[in-house]
């Protein structure tokens, strides 16, 4: 007993046995500690911008105290539930939200405000909700999923959801800022694209763990380019096309890049065949152009991304002002609290706290701050993808692949917008961005790469021959299952 | 070839995986070469704009540098409003044109737009400070600017112009440091810098037919008349179809009955002074013969004529602490060297007609390169910058030496004679300060239709060892000698009785 400390004594009413998780623990520790000295820096900034010398206070201790509590509630409940899930993701996280309280903290509070129940909360609160929301469902999923069947066996009822979620939205959606993305229940509204790329996922990974072998084998020949078959292909294209039809409807085209981006990505994880990416980016360049020639709203966002500074006070002032934060960060950043400057009474970026939080934190953090953010978003990737490429069949290990990847290319494409990179478009930076749906769907994917990470769950189903009618209809009958370690790994 | 069995088809997932992950390495990797080219190669020009906010923002909270004439008189202050935010005062309005304004709603002009960055301590003077600036107290340094301009000397200039239009410079010929850059009409900077009045005063100086707003003495340009005839004459003595001996048998004929060029009729008035004589270039320059000049012009060329001019300035924006006109003596495109279209314009831009245009500073520092023995002076107006890093002092710096030592004292006997000699003085009434030998030139610079003409004087003194170069300009102010001339003589003694320390 004293010896092992990784064997403390089972809990005796349910037969778990808790294990130590040391490397999450030190990692948090880590988080814990980067966060309070960026709160006591930001309450050092407000102290002299108020004309006083410095104290070593901290600007929020109250919301920073509940937020490094529920995160290691988070941990302190796995340890007791004895999972072996990745220890990396939780605090890495952690860290990205932690930044996003930060900056929510030194923005002004009433950018957002809710009242409820007759207490007004402001935007840090709100996030600080969301968050502590965020985090209790990655560690419920970490917990409690012990079976991936619930959502292997019903990709297609998911897929159907899904979209019913957005036809909804279309007709039933609250406009915001001239663009009806939300759908409000209560007090609450919510961005269901945000869920719809966690669905996406979900039916891409059933559906193409089931055809992988079928999609790798055949071809559908034209002149030089061998395709994978057509009819297998069919069902894939069809929720790809009304996803982003549905979207482009809602003129959501971060969502749009994003979805088509992930699928591109995925098939080529499938089935390797590169064919698959050129046909992808000719698609993707054929289809940008006819958007650009016909939908106003796409040809306004390439020409400012073209030449913001044709016109810096309208149409361009977003991206220009954007820039300019980026410039006056320079290599260290002004300093938590101390960027930003106000120009009778407004923020130098319009929608910074969900569009622009990159920019305020390169104005803020600086260079360095920024390379920092990005080697979090690329510590995330790592694991999630780790953990694809150690699941234990093709569907955990698409399935853990499609949801690092709508971290990571969801990320890239704000940050590279922000940055002038790519043209803007207007998606959260997960984990950081202000705003419930966000953190929320992006709790779901957390939460589903932990709960895939754990060799302890149920062991997948043993591959079925072909089934379902396009094989009947149009293939020959499957050779089964070729890929991945079919073999469970329960203990 | 079988479509099945093929090596990629046999590829586990994780490889697959890994590629996808290297690729989004790369796709991170070019963000971070993004926020690199942002942060740090367009940091400095995008921050330091006066378009970013953070400068807007340091120029609400933080005063502004203080401006000094070189007395020490502060000349630019600042006062704060209701809201506790901080607003320019200017000391005299004479000083607008140099000075401009800065007001929080109608940006900035004149030395406070060019100094923007200084002034408001947004400048970046080394990088490793920059870079270390969120650890200081206080990240704004304005920067205090120390000016050339004598007060006295700039309202004494803009007392003198009275109702007309126009400008005076003076400069002091062996640094290049203006001690006078006064321009007429001028306006109330105090009133478009403070909030209450902005407004009003902004709409009032924008609709004022006499364009107050424009800095003449720098921005101006204008026709030079016979202040011109001394480029002409530098330029064909460097070139060397000049001396001081040249004469022109012809010139006596021709200003009785007209010199003929290529069919046109150029005349002159002054014939019945010398009556006849065949003058050399000093005598010429004395009497301020257009028959001479207009021959002098045509023997030396336009490529001589042309070169000259360059050197002195012309053509270009003037190196200057303030955005300069360019000068001109022709519009170009024409065959002759120098573009000149013909002999007729050649000859008439010799003695400061025909498309010859420029500013009150270049025909100031036209005076001061002679006073200087022809050696050109960068005109300045900014002498030193300090702040709480320490004061740098801006040296004076040459331009080259735009003609010989020789020749040069030539165009000085020549000038000397414009204003001391038994004729000259006809043409350049009280010019001369008294006791202390003066040169210079007048100029009448016929403008075509019924208005008077401008009238012009650039000069200097003493002559032996200069100290001060004036140029005057009085728009419509008609002959050079009858109103350019004693303003510049009174302002040139002003000089001597308060401001000449040896």
């Amino acid at each position: 007993m004293t010896v092992r400390p990784a064997a403390l004594p089972p809990i005796p009413f349910t037969g778990i046995r808790p294990r130590l998780r040391r490397r999450e623990s030190v990692l948090i520790a880590l988080v814990a500690i980067a966060l309070v000295a960026g709160d006591i820096s930001l309450s050092a900034t407000h102290e002299i911008a108020a004309g006083g010398p410095p104290t070593l206070g901290i600007a929020d201790p109250g919301g920073l105290a509940i937020y490094l509590a529920v995160l290691l509630g988070v941990h302190l409940a796995q340890v007791l539930a004895g999972r072996r899930t990745d220890q990396v993701l939780l605090p890495a996280v952690g860290m990205l939200g932690g930044i996003g309280l930060l900056l929510m903290e030194r923005l002004p509070q009433d950018l957002v405000t809710q009242t409820i129940g007759g207490r007004t909360f402001g935007l840090a609160e709100i996030q600080l909700a969301w968050l502590v929301l965020a985090l209790v469902i990655i560690g419920t999923l970490a917990i409690v999923v012990r079976s991936d069947s619930w959502l292997r066996l019903y990709k297609y009822t998911w897929a159907v959801a899904g979209i019913g979620l957005l036809i909804l939205t279309v007709l039933f959606g609250v406009e915001v800022n001239g663009v009806r993305l939300s759908l409000r229940l209560g007090p609450i509204t919510g961005q269901p694209s945000e869920l719809l790329k966690v669905i996406l996922v979900v039916f891409l990974a059933g559906y193409l763990s089931e055809n992988r072998s079928l999609l790798i084998e055949q071809d559908t020949r034209i002149g030089p380019l061998r395709l994978p078959p057509l009819p297998y292909l069919a069902p894939m294209l069809a929720m790809w096309a009304v996803a982003l039809l549905v979207v482009i409807v809602q003129q959501d085209l971060g969502a749009a890049l994003l979805f088509f981006l992930v699928f591109l990505l995925l098939v080529y994880i499938a089935t390797g065949r590169r064919s698959t990416l050129v046909i992808g980016l000719l698609l993707f360049v054929v289809g940008g152009l006819l958007l650009y020639a016909t939908i106003a709203h796409v040809r306004t966002r390439v020409d400012i991304w073209l030449d913001p500074f044709s016109d810096p006070a309208g149409a361009g002032y977003q991206v220009i002002q954007a820039l300019h934060a980026f410039a006056r960060g320079g290599l260290v950043g002004t300093g938590l609290g101390a960027g930003l400057p106000v120009v009778s009474g407004r923020l130098p970026i319009p929608e910074i706290q969900t569009d622009f939080p990159f920019a305020a934190l390169g104005e803020e953090l600086g260079l360095a701050g920024i390379l920092a953010i990005l080697g979090l978003y690329l510590v995330v990737i790592e694991r999630g993808l780790r953990i694809a490429a150690a699941a234990a069949d093709d569907f955990r290990a698409l399935l853990a692949a499609g949801l690092s990847l709508v971290v990571g290319v969801q990320a890239f494409i704000i940050a590279a917008g922000n940055l002038k990179l790519i043209p803007l478009t207007g998606i959260t930076l997960p984990f950081i961005s202000y705003g419930g749906s966000s953190l929320l769907a992006n709790a779901l994917v957390v939460g589903l790469l932990l709960a895939i990470s754990d060799r302890g769950v149920e062991s997948p189903p043993p591959p079925r021959p072909a089934r379902r009618s396009p094989r009947r209809l149009f293939g020959r009958p499957g050779r089964g299952s070729s890929g991945g370690a079919a073999a469970g790994r329960a203990p | 070839m079988t479509a099945v069995g093929r090596g990629t088809a046999r590829r586990p997932i994780s490889a697959n995986v890994a590629q996808v992950g290297a690729a989004l390495v790369v796709a991170f990797g070019v963000i971070a070469a993004g926020a690199g080219y942002w942060q740090l190669v367009r940091s400095a020009d995008l921050s330091s704009s006066p378009d970013d906010p953070a400068v807007i923002a340091a120029a609400r909270d933080t005063p502004r540098g203080l401006i000094e004439d070189r007395h020490g008189t502060v000349l630019a202050s600042n006062k704060k409003d209701a809201d506790g935010e901080p607003y320019r005062v200017y000391k005299d309005k004479s000083m607008s044109p140099v000075i401009g304004y800065a007001s929080r709603y109608y940006g900035t002009a004149g030395l406070e737009r060019a100094y923007n960055a200084q002034l408001s301590g947004i400048a970046r003077s080394d990088p490793l400070a920059e870079a270390l600036r969120k650890f200081q107290a206080t990240p704004y340094d304005p920067q205090n600017l120390t000016l050339s301009i004598s007060l006295p000397l700039q309202k004494a200039a803009l007392a003198g112009l009275g109702s007309d239009r126009g400008a005076v410079v003076m400069l002091d010929p062996r640094t290049g440091q203006v001690l006078a850059l006064a321009s007429n009409p001028t306006f109330d900077a105090s009133a478009i810098a403070d909030p209450a009045t902005a407004q009003e005063a902004w709409t009032a100086v924008n609709a004022d037919p006499a364009q107050p707003l424009l800095p003449r003495a720098t921005l101006g340009t204008y026709v030079p008349g016979s202040v011109l005839k001394i480029v002409t004459a530098m330029g064909g003595l460097d070139s060397g179809a000049l001396t001081a001996a040249t004469k022109f048998p012809q010139q006596p004929a021709a200003e009785k009955n007209g010199l003929v060029v290529s069919g046109f009729t150029i005349k002159d008035g002054h014939h019945p002074f010398t009556d006849g004589t065949v003058l050399d270039l000093p005598d010429a320059t004395e009497v301020s013969c257009n028959i001479y000049y207009a021959l002098a012009g045509l023997k030396e060329g336009g490529g001589a004529l042309d070169s000259m001019a360059r050197r002195l300035g012309f053509y270009a924006p003037l190196p200057f602490d303030l955005p300069t006109a360019t000068s001109q003596l022709t519009n170009g495109g024409g065959p002759l060297p120098g573009g000149f279209l013909d002999d007729v314009e050649l000859a008439n831009a010799a003695y400061g007609q025909g498309e010859t245009l420029v500013t009150p500073l270049q025909m100031a520092l036209v005076a001061s390169t002679v006073a200087n023995g022809g050696l050109l002076m960068k005109p300045q107006l900014v002498t030193a910058i300090s702040g709480r890093s320490g004061t740098t002092t801006i040296a004076s710096q040459s331009m080259g030496q735009v003609l010989s030592a020789a020749d040069d004292a030539v165009v000085k006997q020549a000038m000397m004679q414009a204003v001391e000699g038994k004729y000259g003085r006809l043409f350049t009434t009280g010019a001369a300060v008294p006791g202390i030998p003066t040169a210079g030139k007048s100029g009448t610079a016929q403008l075509g239709g019924t208005g008077e003409p401008h009238s012009w004087f650039i000069g200097f003194a003493p002559v032996d060892h200069p100290q001060i170069a004036i140029a005057v300009l009085v728009e419509h102010g008609g002959r050079g000698g009858s109103r350019a001339s004693p303003l510049a003589g009174q302002l040139m003694k002003l000089f001597f009785d308060t401001e000449a320390t040896s």
